[in-house]
């Protein structure tokens, strides 16, 4: 029964990964730019939903759509604004380490804003759980699996079925043809950019009532969605599940089985074997032969 | 080979050996805080130096070589701490210091070594992000691990030498690392292996099919870099006298390792002296007052910094130079 | 028969389903310039690639000297003394022309060099002197041309791969390229040449390799090769053919 149990979680955990990393993926897909400061846009729409709860009591499951508004505003402006220019005046690596800056400034901001101290929410449903026979689930961890997956299930949709998806994906594989065919590629970057960071912020709200945070946790959440980008492949958000859920998975299994210290060292044992033996993930690359 | 480098650049050198005379004078003549702000600036272009010698020369950005400073301090901390014992560090504190570096210097040696072979095989953004979470696995083991004693932290005893103060011991240790570690860089730039790795950054492949042994070089390189930056988290650990992961595992070190040398020039031995001079001034002593501000400071810098000149002020300058003479031409 | 510099013993390339090359057996006798032409897509950048170690062969033998080299590094070959001037010359833009070629002296074949007269007389003999000062991205096509096969002369190989050296130059352009691989070989590097311009191969070949669709379908001295039918029908196709 522990081993179902720690299946279990580790699937939620898995949902939130996925979540957590699917934006990292489509800029990465997309623009081929490794945004190092995502772990701090997922934990800003953590802070921003325990503001929300602990200032006017709203239920952090209802504060995903503003902190998605909000985020898309922000990580529209960022790529424009900053990410863009570093690409265009120096290189891919150049907007690396522009991204790494921004990551510490929002750390630092984050510790003068709400304290280094761990914080976390509980709403009122926190402590009802179910029982399925001799498994006992929280209600906060199968909403947060549950939101998890629809939000995926929408992004999907939305990659796949709708025009701004489609363009968003032509713009990944031929940016000159795109642009030939009256895309304006640097809109289509920012928006792409947009959305990942409101997705970002969407799995802050979730993991702010699955897991305490505090700001120093954004560089594990950085490399979280890097490992699972590389388990899973680059740019899709089923290659983001796939990923998100094994990661989720051996993270349980290493903490139960070996212990709590040490699923980020099994991770990146994983990260470097994948490298290795399959650079282009399980999936492979959704935008295979762009680059 | 080196040695007509070193009879074509004598100029530079006797500068450098001028400078370090001059250097040697300070803690004679300055306040105690000066000798501290000076003792940052030499351990900052050391470790800048010590970076290049991987990032610069052979083109692997490592964006977490702070995992090399913590774990030199670390296991020089715990053999000093734990084997030797605080009577032996009190009775004999530079033999304790010697074998400490010895110690650190060679558990990043074997570290290195053992993460080298597939970690090497990774390029551009790939070999960053691995390094980033070689620094992360190996500070949260520290830090969890009741053995290492991350958490709890490790107390270094003082050490009195020649009657000289605390501040003024470090600033001539740190001197003769940066000293020496420039040396090495030196040697390293304008020996066989410093055009090879030359060409081996422009372009590995094609450097692979002139024979350029670019396995062998980027080890070696990886290997030399870690071990030396390691003798620098021993020296700083002592010079802190006690330390917890948080203090020598920080990502704003292998951050600013990349900063002294993009803001300096990437590749040069000039760049990241002139880096880490401008960022030390600039983050302790201008905006000193803002101490809670540092990590946003240091950020900002990197933004403005790649943004306004991407490839440093050695590489501005060369450009400035090379169309003024053009123009004349 | 004399042994050969360089043997193919049927070597076949898979990649997934595709056969790059199929059963090519081949060799280069030393002191000669050896072409290997075809259509596009025949399998000769494969070849190219085979021998310098890039890819392994799915089958098959690579002899240098009498010595397989199939499976050994890229490095391990270019130290035997194989040197490989690319199509699309790859310097190091950075660093000026006089250092890319060096790097080919420093490093290239193993034993004792003087690396500085190396390089001198590579860059004369690429006709480079006048740039040598000159940072390599500086360079027009041509002359990068020229600094792939000075960086690659000066890494002193005993067989040169020329990979379509006159590829997109004028007529006074490819006669510099011709004279500067007739003055390779007449120190004594074998030269090994894949080139599409038909009318410089005839001129400077000693031997001519034809492949078609990874397959070896002719030999033999130019006048031979111009003569065959089998090489005009792969070239012009077969006049049954729609």
């Amino acid at each position: 029964m522990l081993a179902l149990q720690t299946i279990l979680d580790g699937l939620v955990l898995g949902g939130l990964y996925a979540l957590a990393a699917v934006g990292f993926s489509l800029i990465f897909g997309v623009l081929g730019v490794v945004n190092l400061s995502h772990g701090a846009i997922v934990l800003i729409g953590a802070y921003f939903t325990w503001f929300a709860w602990h200032v006017t009591g709203m239920d952090p499951l209802l504060c995903i759509p503003p902190v998605m508004l909000v985020l898309f505003g922000l990580g529209y402006i960022y790529q424009r604004g900053l990410i863009q220019l570093a690409v265009d005046r120096s290189s891919l690596l150049a907007s690396m380490l522009v991204t790494f800056g921004v990551a510490l400034m929002l750390r630092n901001a984050l510790v003068l804003a709400f304290s280094p101290d761990f914080k976390s929410i509980s709403p009122g449903w926190a402590f009802s759980f179910l029982r399925l026979g001799p498994l006992t689930i929280d209600l906060v961890r199968i909403s947060a699996l549950a939101a998890s997956l629809a939000l995926l299930g929408a992004l999907a949709y939305v990659l796949n079925r709708t025009s701004i998806g489609r363009v968003i994906r032509a713009t990944a594989q031929q940016e000159l043809a795109a642009r030939l065919c009256g895309v304006n590629a640097r809109h289509v970057y920012a928006v792409t950019f947009g959305v990942s960071a409101a997705f970002a912020g969407a799995s802050g709200a979730i993991l702010g009532i699955v897991l305490p945070f505090s700001p120093p946790d954004e560089a594990n959440w950085t490399l979280n969605a890097f490992v699972v980008v590389v388990l899973g492949g680059v740019g899709s958000p089923s290659g983001a599940l796939l990923g998100g859920l094994l990661l989720g998975l051996i993270s349980t299994a290493t903490s139960q089985l070996i212990g709590p210290a040490f699923p980020n060292v099994m991770m990146f044992l994983i990260l470097v074997l994948m490298l290795m033996v399959r650079p282009a993930g399980l999936l492979g690359n959704a935008f295979a032969g762009t680059r | 080979m080196l040695r007509e480098a070193i009879a074509r650049q004598r100029w530079w050198i006797l500068a450098a050996l001028l400078g370090l005379a001059v250097l040697a004078c300070v803690p004679f003549v300055l306040m105690p805080f000066h000798v501290r702000v000076g003792q940052l600036i030499l351990l900052s272009t050391a470790l800048g130096l010590a970076w290049t010698l991987l990032g610069g020369f052979a083109g692997y950005w490592s964006f977490g070589h702070t995992a090399f400073i913590g774990l030199g301090a670390f296991a020089a901390g715990l053999f000093e701490t734990q084997m030797l014992g605080t009577p032996f560090m009190r009775a004999q504190p530079l033999v304790g210091l010697g074998l400490g570096l010895v110690v650190g210097m060679g558990a990043c040696a074997v570290v290195a070594g053992a993460v080298a072979w597939p970690i090497l095989r990774l390029r551009g953004i790939y070999f960053a992000v691995a390094m980033l979470g070689v620094a992360q696995v190996l500070s949260e083991l520290t830090n969890s691990i009741d053995a290492f004693k991350g958490s709890m932290g490790l107390v270094f005893p003082r050490i009195p030498a020649f009657g000289l103060r605390q501040e003024a011991v470090f600033y001539y240790l740190l001197l003769i690392a940066t000293a020496v570690i420039l040396a090495i860089a030196f040697a390293v730039k304008n020996a066989r292996i410093g055009h090879g790795l030359a060409a081996m950054r422009e372009d590995e492949d094609t450097a692979r099919m002139l024979g350029v042994p670019t396995e062998r070089y980027k080890i070696t390189m990886f290997v030399l870099s870690a071990t030396l930056t390691g003798a620098l988290g021993v020296i700083y650990a002592h010079s802190l006298g006690y330390i917890t992961t948080g203090s020598v595992y920080r990502t704003d070190f292998s951050l600013n390792m990349i900063v002294y040398n993009l803001l300096g020039g990437m590749g040069t031995l000039i760049g990241p002296m002139i880096g880490s001079v401008i960022m030390v001034v600039l983050t302790q002593v201008i905006l000193g007052g803002f101490l809670n501000l540092h990590m946003f400071l240091t950020g900002a810098m990197l933004v403005a910094l790649v943004l306004a000149a991407p490839r440093g002020i050695v590489g501005t300058w060369l450009a400035f130079r090379r169309r003024r003479r053009d123009a004349a031409a | 028969m004399k042994p050969a510099i360089l043997e193919l013993k049927s070597v076949t390339k898979r990649f997934r389903g595709l056969v790059a090359t199929d059963d090519v057996s081949l060799r280069v006798e030393p002191g000669t310039i050896t072409s290997l032409i075809g259509p596009n897509g025949a399998g000769k950048s494969t070849i190219f690639n085979l021998v310098t170690g890039y890819l392994p062969p799915s089958a098959g033998e690579i002899l240098f000297h009498g010595e397989q080299i199939d499976g050994q590094s890229t490095v391990a070959i270019a130290r035997r003394g194989i040197a490989r001037a690319f199509q699309i010359a790859k310097p190091f833009p950075e660093i000026t022309v006089h250092d890319n070629v060096r790097i080919g002296a420093l490093f290239g074949r193993d034993g004792p060099r003087d690396v500085a007269a190396v390089t001198e007389a590579a860059l004369e003999t690429a006709g480079l002197d006048d740039f040598a000062d000159r940072p390599a991205g500086d360079l027009t096509v041509g002359y990068l041309r020229r600094l792939e096969l000075a960086r690659a002369i000066a890494a002193r190989p005993v067989l040169l791969l020329a990979d379509e050296p006159c590829a997109g130059l004028n007529p006074a352009e490819t006669d510099e390229i011709c004279d500067i691989l007739r003055r390779v070989r007449d120190r004594g590097t074998t030269v090994f040449l894949v080139e599409h311009d038909m009318e410089a191969v005839m001129r400077i070949s000693d031997r001519i390799i034809v492949l078609d669709a990874g397959a070896k379908i002719a030999e033999g001295t130019p006048d031979e090769i111009s003569a065959d039918p089998k090489v005009i029908a792969a070239y012009l196709g077969t006049p049954e053919e729609p």
